[in-house]
C-alpha cells in the first residue's frame, strides 16, 4: 500500500505541538469539513505542492501565536480552524490559489 | 455530505463560513487538477483504517484463536505481524509480551514516547505524560489502580521500557466466556489500553 507518505507525515507530528486531535488512537474529526481539510493538505503535500515540514512549521508557529493571545481553556480553540488557515496560506504562497481571483466564499 | 456538491448558492444558508471556505478550496483545487476526490478519500481512509488500535486488536484476536500464530508472534513479533499483511509497516523491532495469571505486562517509554502506533494508533496523552512515565516504573501497581486495574497480590507486574529500537505490545489474556467467538468478535473486545497493559479487554456482551 502507498502509505509511506501518510506514515511519515503523521509520524513526524507524534508528540509535537501540532499533533492533531485524536480519540482512542484514531484521528478524530469534529465535522466533515475538518476531515476534508485534513485530506486536502496531505494530498497536496504528497504531490509536492508544498513541503510537509513547511506546513508543520507554519502550524507550530500559528498554534504558538494562538496560545500567546488566548487562554488555554478558551473554548474557541479549534485545531482545524488553524489547519485551514495554514492550508490557505500555503496555497497562496505556492501560487496554486490566487487570492484575488480564486477565493469565492 | 458529498464533497462534490457544487450548488454553493443553494447551500449557502445552511453552511458555515468555514465549511464554505473548505468547499471553495476543494472546488478550485479539483478544477485545477490538484485534487481528485477519489485520491482524497483514499488518503483519509488510509488514516482511518490503516492506523489505529484495530490493527493491534486483529493481531491479538488471531493469537487467541491460532496457536501457531501465537507461538510465532511471541518468538518474533515483527515477522509474525508482517505475515498478516494488513499493517503497512511495523517500523522497529516489535516484541510481544504475554499476560498470564502469574504475570501482567505493562509498557512505558521513560525516555520519550516510543509507541507501536501502527498497531495501536496514536498514543494517548497520558502515555507521554511525565507522571505516567516516572511512576509506571516505580509504582506500577499504583498506576494500574489509577486506571481501575487491580490484580491479585501474587501476580507479578513486569514493566517494559520502550526504546527507539524496540516496541512492545501486550498480548492480554482472552476474556472468559468467549468460547466459540470468531476472530472478528474477539477483536472487538480488545482495547488499546489492554495492549499497553493499562487495561483489560472488554467482557463479552459489555457495551463499547
Amino acid at each position: 500500500m502507498q502509505t509511506n507518505f501518510e506514515h511519515f507525515a503523521l509520524g513526524s507530528m507524534l508528540g509535537k505541538p501540532d499533533m492533531p486531535p485524536k480519540d482512542n488512537g484514531s484521528l478524530c474529526f469534529g465535522a466533515p469539513w475538518q476531515r476534508q481539510a485534513f485530506g486536502i493538505a496531505l494530498a497536496l503535500s504528497k504531490q509536492g505542492v508544498f513541503e510537509w515540514d513547511d506546513f508543520r512549521s507554519e502550524m507550530i508557529s500559528s498554534i504558538a501565536a494562538w496560545e500567546a493571545t488566548h487562554d488555554k481553556s478558551d473554548p474557541s480553540w479549534d485545531y482545524y480552524e488553524i489547519w485551514l488557515a495554514v492550508l490557505e496560506r500555503m496555497l497562496h504562497r505556492s501560487g496554486v490559489v490566487d487570492q484575488s481571483t480564486d477565493i469565492v466564499a | 455530505m458529498s464533497p462534490q456538491d457544487h450548488h454553493h448558492d443553494h447551500d449557502r444558508s445552511e453552511l458555515s463560513e468555514t465549511e464554505l471556505r473548505v468547499r471553495a478550496l476543494e472546488t478550485i483545487l479539483t478544477e485545477k487538477g490538484y485534487v481528485e476526490s477519489g485520491a482524497l478519500d483514499a488518503i483519509i481512509q488510509a488514516y482511518e483504517t490503516k492506523i489505529g488500535p484495530h490493527n493491534g486488536a486483529r493481531v491479538v484476536a488471531k493469537a487467541w484463536t491460532d496457536p501457531a500464530f501465537k507461538k510465532a508472534l511471541l518468538e518474533d513479533g515483527t515477522k509474525a505481524v508482517g505475515t498478516l499483511g494488513h499493517v503497512s509497516r511495523v517500523g522497529d523491532h516489535l516484541v510481544v509480551v504475554e499476560n498470564t495469571s502469574a504475570r501482567h505486562n505493562m509498557v512505558v517509554c521513560t525516555l520519550c514516547s516510543c509507541y507501536p502506533w501502527e498497531l495501536l494508533g496514536l498514543p494517548p496523552v497520558w502515555y507521554k505524560s511525565s507522571p505516567y512515565r516516572s511512576r509506571a516504573v516505580k509504582d506500577p501497581r499504583g498506576v494500574l489502580a489509577d486506571f481501575g486495574v487491580t490484580l491479585p497480590k501474587d501476580t507479578e507486574i513486569r514493566v517494559w521500557d520502550s526504546t527507539a529500537e524496540t516496541r512492545f505490545l501486550v498480548l492480554p489474556m482472552r476474556p472468559a466466556g468467549t468460547e466459540g467467538f470468531s476472530e472478528q468478535q474477539l477483536a472487538e473486545l480488545v482495547t488499546r489500553d489492554s495492549m499497553i497493559g493499562t487495561g483489560f479487554p472488554k467482557a463479552p456482551g459489555a457495551a463499547s
